[in-house]
């Protein structure tokens, strides 16, 4: 039903699209020069992936929605202003096969992005750290690059997953305007509103025990529960006790949230066309 | 076609390589803790023990249980003499914030290694004692065994072993689960307990004072007119008797002292003058007096052992090697195995070492004066202290090497004394439990120099200026309380572990506090850093965060702000960072300091402080001083151009 073909097409445009657009390249670059640079803060001390990982999960957290908000604000909503849609109607191009092409063509380049600013990132932490002395023993401690991997990992699904967020609210706009503000309005509601609108259910009483089921429910909650639960958890033996998070239910949020902002946006991109 | 595609499909092959590559580490376990093999002992950082006990159990060729952990969030491997000491540094306020939970644990496996004990009791074993990991041994407890410093506990990988041992020397077997409850440790040093033992040695000192100062012998002899010479008069005097010197210089050879007399001048119109060789007054009776006189003409060799061959030398242990280099120089005065001996209103001269005590338990020497100058040498030791506790009290040293140097004199007591001009005002070699009390040090390389890891010693209400370094610390356990460091080149060298800081005053170094690559152990509150150049620097090893509890340091006006009125900064202070090492003298800092950006990265700094390296936090600096009136006293005095806050 799918015809990758199709897809393939759609996201080699959407590439095309992308690598032209020089503001887009300058907000890479600060989303690089950011995060690159936090990982320089730590440079010079033998800190250590669990250290680093730790360092950069916050602003990974804030600043990858916003990236995803830059990438992917304009795309189905510019292809309509253009034009660009109504003549894809007009080809067998299916809604699902544009939709999921757009969000190849934005999601991949975001992805490789993403993971390769955290891997220089990792990197740039590792240097100038000073030798350690010499004539005494040292060990890791578990404190190994596998830890930073998986974050690294976890990053990387979490923008596809807000990208397909943007997809969706840029699918559900009408104008510029209403793209802008849907763009701004998910990051905002990624970044802070679900994780609030979890305090706030816990603070009505009603939800108690099953806080591990909804943090995977809320996208930022359900990256931070993955980090925490599968990359530093098993490093550190400080063991919190309890268990940071539920990964299956976030890794099957982020996923379903992807999923559905994507099903949404193919709904709404436009009406299907009678044949 | 293939080019308008190609970007596409480099962003793909990245993607699936990436996502490969990333996954992968989720299938590969993290938990790195049982690949950890046990090390050298001499590779791991150590703890536990001082390093005369550790050399005593050597000399004697006894055994010590040694325990290898390896913490979470600790690089270095952490080596513990004696399984007490382990349990020590587990139940130590703050412990497992800097060190995390052990990773892996190894203890000194006596199974198989005949583990025996000498008639005293020590703990010896034969060839060299393996290492096991920790959880597969259990621990013979309140056996007969024992260290130099005292009981220990003795760990066999082997239950049948234990057995053994436990028929031949009592105790009873527990697992090593069980150590933390059933292994006796020395006592943190907790503020009270410390308090208590400042007390305990106040009084030792104040009776020994008494017992030297209460002797009242009644003259038998008055040299000039009952007998010809000092000598000679000595020889005459019966035991408990006063020989009086005149104003007057008296000559001697060499004088021998050798029963219990009071030898009293008439202040500093008497003089006992030496030959400018050797030992001038020797004293070797308990209970002897000198009082109200001078001393010169000492010879002017400092230390005898450099005069020495290597095959003298080579058959002497380690603590006869220190006394030969220490206590065999030429003195104005020298006691031995004279103990509650008392030297008063005495005032001395010497090119080599003033005063030399060995094995005078409870000596006293008060309201004297020692002054080293010239010599070979350029001058020796103004007091040796060795093997006992002496009393030095209201005594003014200068010039020379070391004002005091101290070898195996645990307890020793010195207060209310000054130092002016000197390598090291005080230099105290394995000893511990000492106490130093309100002395002041002057223009010297160091005011008191802590060195080879004592114990127990407390230092408070010092006052050390002028020098290269102010107060340089080592050992674990002890107490730093109320002194006052200012205009040095570095205020406290912090090289000490487990021990206790507070209500210290920093002020005018250029370095307030240097921390040292020990253990990061040390416990520092309530102390005062103010308008050091730098406030504190660091070496290597992971963060130090100098608060205790919730209550940190005063090191100035902070960028911070007090919303719940404890006269705590809510905001972390880092005094070794770029920005809060500014705050009080570059403009601008203060500024930046108020970043949220700044506070993002110093967030991220403090996340997991045991990995993250290097450098000094208070995690709760005070807003107000601890000991406001001293700092005040600091400025009104001048001493100190800019005092902040």
């Amino acid at each position: 039903m799918i015809r990758p073909r199709l897809v393939a097409a759609v996201a080699g445009r959407e590439v095309r699209t992308l690598l032209r657009n020089r503001a887009l390249l300058a907000v890479a670059a600060a989303f690089a020069a950011v995060v690159i640079g936090l990982g320089g803060a730590s440079m010079g001390s033998p800190g250590g992936y669990v250290s680093l990982t730790y360092d950069l999960l916050l602003p990974v957290e804030l600043l990858v929605p916003v990236l995803a908000f830059a990438i992917a604000f304009q795309s189905i909503r510019g292809d309509d202003e253009r034009g660009t849609l109504s003549i894809l109607r007009t080809y067998s191009v299916s809604r699902l096969e544009y939709v999921l092409g757009v969000f190849v063509g934005r999601a991949l380049p975001a992805f490789v992005l993403v993971v390769a600013v955290l891997g220089a990132a990792g990197v740039v932490a590792g240097l100038g750290a000073p030798a350690t002395s010499s004539f005494l023993a040292t060990h890791s401690a578990g404190d190994t690059p596998l830890i930073y991997g998986r974050f690294v990992l976890f990053a990387g699904w979490y923008v596809l997953a807000t990208v397909a967020f943007v997809l969706a609210a840029s699918a559900l706009a009408r104008t510029d305007r209403e793209a802008l503000a849907a763009g701004v309005g998910v990051v905002v509601i990624v970044a802070f509103v679900a994780d609030l609108a979890l305090v706030a259910l816990l603070t009505t009483g009603f939800v108690g025990d099953l806080i591990g089921v909804l943090v995977g429910l809320a996208p930022a909650s359900a990256f931070r529960g993955l980090v925490l639960e599968l990359a530093i958890r098993p490093a550190i033996a400080a063991d919190p006790g309890v268990a940071t998070g539920h990964p299956l239910v976030s890794a099957l949020g982020l996923a379903g949230w992807t999923v559905a902002a994507l099903a949404t946006a193919a709904v709404a991109v436009w009406r299907p066309v009678e044949r | 076609m293939a080019a308008r595609s190609l970007p596409l499909t480099a962003f793909a092959t990245v993607f699936v390589v990436a996502v490969v590559v990333l996954s992968a580490t989720l299938v590969v376990p993290v938990g790195a803790a049982d690949d950890v093999e046990p090390v050298p002992f001499g590779d791991t950082f150590t703890l536990g023990l001082t390093d005369e006990t550790v050399r005593q159990t050597e000399a004697k060729g006894l055994s010590i249980p040694r325990v290898e952990v390896y913490y979470s969030a600790y690089e270095y491997v952490v080596g513990f003499n004696s399984v007490g000491s382990y349990v020590a540094e587990q139940g130590r306020t703050g412990h497992e914030q800097r060190f995390g939970q052990p990773v892996a644990a190894f203890v000194s496996d006596y199974a198989g290694a005949n583990a025996s004990l000498t008639d005293d009791g020590y703990l010896t074993a034969e060839g060299e004692v393996e290492f096991a990991p920790a959880e597969e041994t259990v621990i013979v407890v309140d056996s007969r065994a024992r260290l130099p410093s005292g009981p220990v506990a003795v760990p066999f990988s082997d239950r049948d072993d234990a057995a053994a041992f436990v028929d031949a020397y009592g105790g009873e077997i527990v697992p090593w689960t069980a150590v933390t409850e059933r292994v006796q440790a020395r006592e943190p040093a907790s503020a009270a307990t410390l308090r208590a033992a400042v007390e305990n040695r106040s009084t030792w000192a104040n009776d020994s004072v008494a017992a030297t100062t209460a002797r009242d012998r009644p003259t038998s002899i008055v040299v000039g007119e009952d007998a010809e010479s000092l000598a000679a008069a000595v020889a005459a005097a019966p035991p408990n008797t006063t020989v009086e010197l005149p104003p007057g210089t008296y000559h001697t050879d060499g004088l021998v002292v050798n029963k219990s007399l009071t030898i009293a001048g008439a202040g500093n119109a008497t003089t006992i003058r030496g030959n400018g060789n050797g030992t001038v007054v020797t004293i070797a009776a308990p209970r002897t007096t000198l009082t109200d006189l001078r001393v010169d003409g000492v010879g002017d060799v400092g230390s005898r052992r450099s005069m020495l061959n290597t095959t003298q030398i080579e058959g002497l242990n380690w603590s006869k090697n220190v006394e030969l280099a220490y206590g065999r120089g030429d003195a104005a005065v020298r006691f031995i195995n004279a103990e509650r001996s008392l030297v008063a209103n005495v005032s001395i001269e010497t090119p080599a070492s003033g005063i030399v005590t060995l094995d005078s338990q409870g000596t006293v020497v008060r309201e004297s004066t020692v002054a080293v100058a010239g010599g070979t040498q350029e001058g020796f030791m103004g007091l040796v202290a060795m093997y006992e506790p002496i009393v030095v009290e209201d005594t003014r040293f200068s010039g020379g090497r070391d004002g005091i140097y101290t070898h195996r004199a645990d307890g020793i007591v010195v207060r209310d004394s000054e130092f002016t001009d000197h390598r090291f005002g005080i230099h105290e070699m394995y000893t511990s439990d000492s106490l130093l009390r309100n002395n002041t040090a002057r223009d010297s390389n160091a005011g008191i120099f802590m060195m080879t890891r004592p114990s127990g010693n407390l230092l408070v209400g010092n006052d050390v200026r002028n020098s290269r370094v102010g107060i340089s610390t080592a050992g674990s356990q002890s107490y730093f309380r109320g002194n006052v460091v200012v205009n040095n080149g570095r205020g406290f060298n912090v090289y000490s572990t487990q021990s206790l800081y507070t209500h210290n005053t920093v002020v005018g170094n250029d370095v307030g506090l240097r921390a040292g690559d020990a253990l990061a152990t040390n416990l520092l509150t309530a102390n005062d850093i103010v308008g050091n150049e730098q406030a504190a620097t660091a070496s290597i090893g992971p963060l130090r965060v100098w608060t205790v509890g919730e209550q940190g340091n005063y090191w100035g006006p902070a960028p911070g702000s007090d919303t719940d009125g404890d006269g705590h900064y809510e905001r972390a202070f880092r005094p070794t960072g770029p920005v809060d090492s500014r705050v009080q003298t570059t403009p601008g800092a203060w500024t930046l300091g108020r970043s949220p950006a700044v506070d993002l990265v110093r967030t991220v700094q403090e996340t997991v402080p045991g990995l993250r390296a290097t450098g000094v936090v208070d995690v709760a600096p005070r807003t107000t001083p601890a000991r406001p009136e001293t700092l005040a006293e600091l400025r009104a005095s001048g001493n100190v151009t800019e005092v902040a806050g």
